[in-house]
C-alpha cells in the first residue's frame, strides 16, 4: 500500500519536474542542513535544561518562551525541505532503511513532546524554577535528547543506502 | 602554496585507512554533523539574547558564560571530526571553492564569536549602546550560516 503510495506520487508531473531540475535538490538539501541546526540545536538546549544538563539557573518556561519561536521557523523550513526531497524522488526514500529509521524516531520525538505537553508540563508552575526538573521531566529530556541525534545520525546515513542490515536488503523493496 | 601540503595529507596511511574502510567515514560524518547542531544552538542562544529576545532574563555575561563551555567542547569535536574528513579527500576539497569559502568563514567567524562577542559580554550591559551588539548577533548568525552551507555544498557540487 506505501509502495503504491510512493509510485502515484513519482508519477505526479510536480514530483517529477523538481525531480529533474537542476538545482531543486541542491536547495532542498543545504535548505534542509541548516535548518537542521537551527531546530536541533535549540531543541537541544531545551531539552538539556529539561535533563539538567545545562540553563539549569534560568527558569524553564522562560527558556520554552525564548526558544521555541525561532525553533518553530527552523522547524517550518526544514519540514517543507524535507517533504520536498521526498515528494521529488519517492522511490528514492521508499527502499531506504536509513529513511525509515529516521520516520520513526521523528514519530518518537513527536509522541514524547506531545505526552510532555499534556501531561508533565501540567505541573511546571510548581518546578519551574528548580535548576534540577523531576524524574518524568528529565527522562523526556533524556529521550528527546537521544532520538533528535538518532534522526540527525539516520538522516546523514540515509546516503549510505547500502550499508544496512542483510534482512533489510532481502526484503527486495528496491527492485 | 597549499597544495603540496593537501597533496602530502591525502598520501597519508589516516587518509587511507578512512578510504579503505566502511564504517569509519560515516561515523565520523555523524559526530560531525550531530555536533554542527550543538555548535549552532550554543552560538544561536547567545546571539539571539543580542538581538533582545531568547533568553532576555539573563544578562549576557551571565548567558555567554554558562554557554561558552557548549561552544568551545563542540567546535573541538568539529575540529576532531573535520580532519579526518578532510585528510582523506584532501585533493578534492583543495579544488573545492565551497571548502575555502568555509574554512574563510569559520575563521571570521571564530574571530566574532570567542572574540568580538565575549569582548561585548565582558562589558556592562549598555556599554555598546542598542544597535552594536544587534550587529554582532546578526553577523554571527550570518557567518556560521554560510559556514553550514558552504560545507553541505562540498559536498553536493565539488
Ligand atoms: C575547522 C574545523 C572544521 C573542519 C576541518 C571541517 C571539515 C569538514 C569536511 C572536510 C566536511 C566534508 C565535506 C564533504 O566533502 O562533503 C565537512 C562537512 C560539514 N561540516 Fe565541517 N569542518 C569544520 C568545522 C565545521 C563547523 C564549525 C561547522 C558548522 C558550524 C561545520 C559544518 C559542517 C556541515 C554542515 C557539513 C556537511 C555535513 C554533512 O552533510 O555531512 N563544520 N566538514
Amino acid at each position: 500500500m506505501l509502495r503504491e503510495l510512493f509510485e502515484w506520487v513519482e508519477a505526479f508531473p510536480s514530483s517529477l519536474s523538481l525531480r529533474e531540475s537542476l538545482n531543486g535538490y541542491v536547495y532542498c538539501l543545504t535548505a534542509h542542513v541548516a535548518s537542521m541546526g537551527l531546530v536541533a540545536g535549540l531543541i537541544g538546549f531545551w531539552d538539556m535544561r529539561l535533563a539538567g544538563l545545562a540553563l539549569r539557573g534560568i527558569r524553564v518556561t522562560k527558556v520554552q518562551s525564548g526558544l521555541f519561536p525561532l525553533m518553530f521557523v527552523g522547524l517550518g523550513i526544514n519540514a517543507i525541505t524535507g517533504i520536498l526531497m521526498v515528494y521529488a524522488q519517492p522511490m528514492r526514500y521508499y527502499p531506504n532503511f536509513w529513511f525509515w529509521m529516521k520516520m520513526g524516531m521523528l514519530v518518537v520525538v513527536a509522541v514524547n513532546a506531545a505526552y510532555f505537553h499534556m501531561n508533565i508540563e501540567k505541573s511546571v508552575d510548581k518546578w519551574d524554577s528548580d535548576p534540577i526538573a523531576p524524574l518524568q521531566a528529565r527522562v523526556a529530556g533524556y529521550v528527546s535528547l537521544a532520538f533528535w541525534f538518532g534522526i540527525i545520525a539516520t538522516g546523514r546515513m540515509v546516503a549510505y543506502s547500502g550499508l544496512v542490515p542483510q534482512w533489510w536488503l532481502d526484503l527486495g523493496l528496491g527492485s | 602554496m597549499l597544495q603540496p601540503f593537501f597533496e602530502w595529507m591525502q598520501g597519508l596511511r589516516f587518509s587511507a585507512f578512512f578510504l579503505e574502510s566502511v564504517w569509519p567515514t560515516p561515523i565520523v560524518q555523524v559526530i560531525h554533523l550531530s555536533t554542527v547542531a550543538l555548535f549552532i544552538g550554543s552560538v544561536l542562544v547567545v546571539d539571539l539574547r543580542l538581538l533582545g529576545r531568547g533568553l532576555i532574563d539573563q544578562s549576557i555575561s551571565e548567558l555567554t558564560r554558562k554557554v561558552q563551555p557548549f561552544l568551545l567542547w563542540s567546535f573541538v569535536v568539529l575540529v576532531l571530526t573535520g580532519i579526518p574528513q578532510m585528510s582523506s579527500t584532501a585533493l578534492k576539497q583543495y579544488y573545492s571553492p565551497f571548502f575555502w569559502w568555509k574554512m574563510g568563514m569559520v575563521f571570521f567567524g571564530l574571530i566574532v564569536t570567542f572574540g568580538v562577542r565575549r569582548y561585548i559580554a565582558s562589558k556592562e550591559e549598555g556599554y555598546f549602546g542598542l544597535v552594536w551588539p544587534k550587529v554582532i548577533g546578526l553577523t554571527s548568525i550570518a557567518l556560521w550560516t554560510s559556514v553550514t552551507i558552504g560545507a553541505r555544498l562540498i559536498g553536493l557540487l565539488s
